[in-house]
């Protein structure tokens, strides 16, 4: 009877794990106590090793070095002298664990590995990463028939809300809870009025308050941030600005830095996926499109509406859009939709002559770009041979350190910086 | 409103029906001049005489068999057995004749014929005389189950009992025998399938049975202290079932506990939450949760025996922790 080698739970949070090496050969015979195989769990490489004899038969779709693979999932079997290999191997779909629905649901797919290989600029999305793009391992939560019925009605997406049943199931306060934050930031100006009107200032505006600070707190106790600042030469983005604002011929309105710095990180963030990655539930999830974020102070508090496919559009498109939205978001009358959805985010300070601070992440995503006033400094250039007047500006990154290290957050501020410093580069597009 | 006691209402239910209708007759061992070892028939023996009020040996099978044949040729019996327990003895003439006479004779034969005793534990009576079984009998076709909780249900419905043409099981706690509560002077009669909402509330629903109806009340008035609403129902029947309450109540609440005294495996909670899994699926916000009584013949000693049941912190318990679920 050939014995099954499962993927064992490591540690008491451990989910899944990164399958290193085989240390054993294909049919070579093992006796208990051998090292049979490496894991990596929560940053910890495992040698694991047999608890039966046998001959190891590895199958052919056994896991590879670096698949993520849930714990339970059959990597290979002993078998015993004779035997022929067991039929209907081919699976390594995880054994259901009764205790942890959470990883009994886990569906294989293509590991993504969170420390994904620097994309050189200009160059294509390489395949693995264009293959995961989309593509999610998220664990499906449980929900109880009654929250999920009550989700459907009311138009949540409960697949990235955390339960709070005493198993992790979610149940109906959940679905509520989510649904009267989505609700609070997409009420109109007039629903607050009249809230105002019947409840009185102190109840109407706290409500906003409330989201925005249990998004906020969230954010600082769960990500691991990180601010990156630099200064960098905004002359020729100034200069560029003062063109576009200098054409008569154009009817749309003029860019605004904020739309140009949106224009440019999305170009930047093409080149950067991780940067433009979303954390759900434990998982990366990467998308191809670019939707940035930018927080608009607003009466009722900070509403961050979302610019979406920022890098199909033109920087004149971009203004036209942009205001709109910002006033809508203003007025409080900007959809949930328009508030939600982003991949990045642009905060701007520099009109209160703030220089470099540290932004918040705005969950769930990676990163978020404080950009600082524009001011004039004399600076030295070229080789220290000359002294000249040049408009400076200071950008602050924060980011999720879970998500992406230091050196490349960096490489994406850098690259950001040379786009700020040629703007022209990203004008003749990406190729 | 006057308050007389559970087994005074039932009495005085009876006494009326008897005065109406002179085919209704009592049947049981020590209802004769004694009234009753727990006062079911106390003073009515005065009134109606031996033939009305007949006492017999200990035989249930034949008391039981004849009591059938006199409600299939036009009499009400009301078979009265003391301990529910008994009614087993009988269990042959109950589910092969009784239960299915009226089928049997595609309607040409009624069978208007009740059997009451006093089911539930306590006061040490030990595992002979602490059964409830109303289970059993809700699985067979043809009976109609009645578990009362207060006098006012008590008699309304022992009334309609009598006036019925199918056999009903009428049981009685015996810990709700002395139980005083409010009756009306006047006549009434309670339907058969219809709950009784005993307690509104809004975050958890509990049906519960006979006594358990009272410790239930008892553990919501604890909880409404911790801000827990919990809304109670008795069925008051259990065949028929009204179930349309009890989803009604699971719309609202999203959580259901069952607590009934009785045993757990095949009783009246498994088939309640059989039927609001099937009907109610959506509603549900968490699994359904059963109190019952441990799966066990009843112990005599009343440190055990009290271990063995319900109560009001065990029932308490288990709403909060249904609704943490």
């Amino acid at each position: 009877m050939a014995t099954e080698i499962l993927l064992p739970r490591l540690g008491w949070t451990m989910q899944e794990g990164t399958f290193g090496e085989w240390l054993k050969r294909d049919g070579e015979t093992v006796t208990v106590g051998d090292l049979l195989y490496t894991v990596e769990s929560d940053k910890a490489l495992n040698e694991v090793e047999t608890l039966e004899d046998g001959i190891l038969y590895i199958p052919p779709d056994a896991p590879k070095t670096g698949d993520v693979i849930p714990v339970g999932a059959r990597l290979g079997y002993l078998l015993a002298p004779g035997e022929s290999a067991p039929s209907g191997h081919a699976d390594i779909a995880p054994k259901r664990e009764p205790l942890s629905p959470q990883t009994a649901v886990l569906a294989p797919s293509e590991p993504i590995d969170a420390t994904l290989p620097r994309v050189a600029p200009s160059q294509p999305i390489p395949a693995p990463i264009a293959k995961s793009i989309g593509k999610t391992i998220a664990p499906i939560p449980a929900i109880s028939p009654r929250a999920q019925r009550i989700a459907n009605e009311l138009g949540v997406d409960w697949a990235h809300l955390r339960g709070s049943g005493s198993s992790g199931r979610i149940v109906e306060r959940d679905v509520r809870a989510a649904f009267e934050a989505q609700t609070a930031l997409s009420k109109t100006a007039a629903q607050t009025n009249a809230v105002e009107a019947e409840s009185g200032l102190h109840n109407a505006l706290p409500q906003v308050r409330r989201v925005i600070a249990a998004r906020l707190s969230e954010s600082a106790h769960t990500t691991a941030p990180v601010t990156l600042t630099t200064e960098v030469d905004a002359t020729e983005l100034v200069t560029l600005r003062e063109q576009l604002r200098a054409d008569t011929a154009a009817q749309d309105p003029f860019p605004t830095y904020t739309d140009l710095l949106a224009k440019l990180c999305a170009h930047a963030l093409l080149e950067h996926p991780i940067l433009n990655a979303r954390f759900e539930g434990g998982t990366i999830v990467m998308g191809t499109s670019v939707h940035i974020g930018i927080a608009t102070d607003t009466e009722r508090g900070l509403l961050v509406p979302v610019v979406r496919d920022v890098h199909t559009k033109s920087v004149r498109q971009l203004a036209s859009e942009t205001r709109p939205l910002i006033e809508r978001a203003r007025a409080g009358k900007a959809t949930g939709q328009e508030l939600g959805g982003g991949t990045f985010t642009i905060t701007n300070l520099g009109m209160f002559e703030i220089d470099a601070f540290t932004p918040i992440i705005n969950l769930p995503e990676c990163a978020i770009l404080g950009v600082g006033r524009i001011v004039s400094k004399l600076i030295v250039i070229d080789g220290a041979r000359e002294i000249a007047v040049r408009q400076m500006m200071y950008l602050s990154l924060t980011f999720d350190h879970r998500l992406v290290d230091g050196a490349p957050a960096a490489r994406f501020l850098q690259r950001v910086k040379e786009l700020i410093t040629r703007p022209y580069l990203w004008l003749v597009g990406r190729e | 409103m006057r308050e007389i006691t559970f087994t005074a209402a039932a009495r005085e239910g009876l006494a009326e029906e008897m005065e109406r209708d002179p085919t209704i007759f009592v049947v049981g061992e020590g209802i004769g001049a004694r009234g009753g070892n727990f006062g079911t028939t106390l003073g009515l023996y005065e009134k109606y005489g031996g033939m009305r009020l007949n006492d017999t040996p200990i035989a249930e099978r034949g008391f039981v068999g004849m009591c059938c044949g006199a409600a299939m040729t036009g009499s009400r019996p009301i078979v009265d057995f003391m301990f529910a327990d008994f009614i087993l003895d009988a269990m042959g003439e109950l589910l092969n004749q009784i239960a299915k006479i009226q089928y049997m004779s595609s309607g040409r034969l009624k069978m208007p014929i009740v059997l009451r005793g006093c089911i539930g534990i306590g006061n040490s009576a030990a595992t002979h005389h602490s059964g409830s079984y109303y289970s059993i009998y809700t699985h067979i076709p043809g009976f109609r189950v009645v578990v009362p909780s207060t006098p006012y249900d008590a008699k309304g419905l022992f009334k309609t009992a009598i006036r019925s043409d199918d056999p009903v099981m009428f049981l009685e706690h015996k810990s709700l025998l002395n139980l005083k509560g409010e009756v009306p002077e006047q006549e009434y009669y309670l339907p058969f399938g219809k709950a009784n909402v005993v307690r509104h509330g809004e975050m958890v629903t509990v049906v519960a049975l006979g006594l358990m109806v009272h410790k239930t009340l008892e553990a919501a008035a604890l909880l409404e202290q911790e801000g827990i609403s919990v809304q109670v129902i008795d069925p008051r029947t259990v065949a028929p079932l009204d179930m349309d309450t009890v989803l009604e109540s699971i719309h609202k609440t999203g959580r259901l506990l069952i607590v009934d005294e009785s045993f757990a495996p095949c009783g009246i909670g498994a088939e309640v939450t059989a039927q609001v899994v099937s009907r109610g699926f959506d509603d549900l916000d968490a699994p359904i949760a059963r109190l019952n009584g441990a799966h066990t013949p009843t112990p005599y000693s009343p440190t055990l025996e009290a271990a063995v049941v319900p109560n009001t912190e065990t029932i308490a318990q288990a709403i909060r922790d249904l609704l943490k679920e």
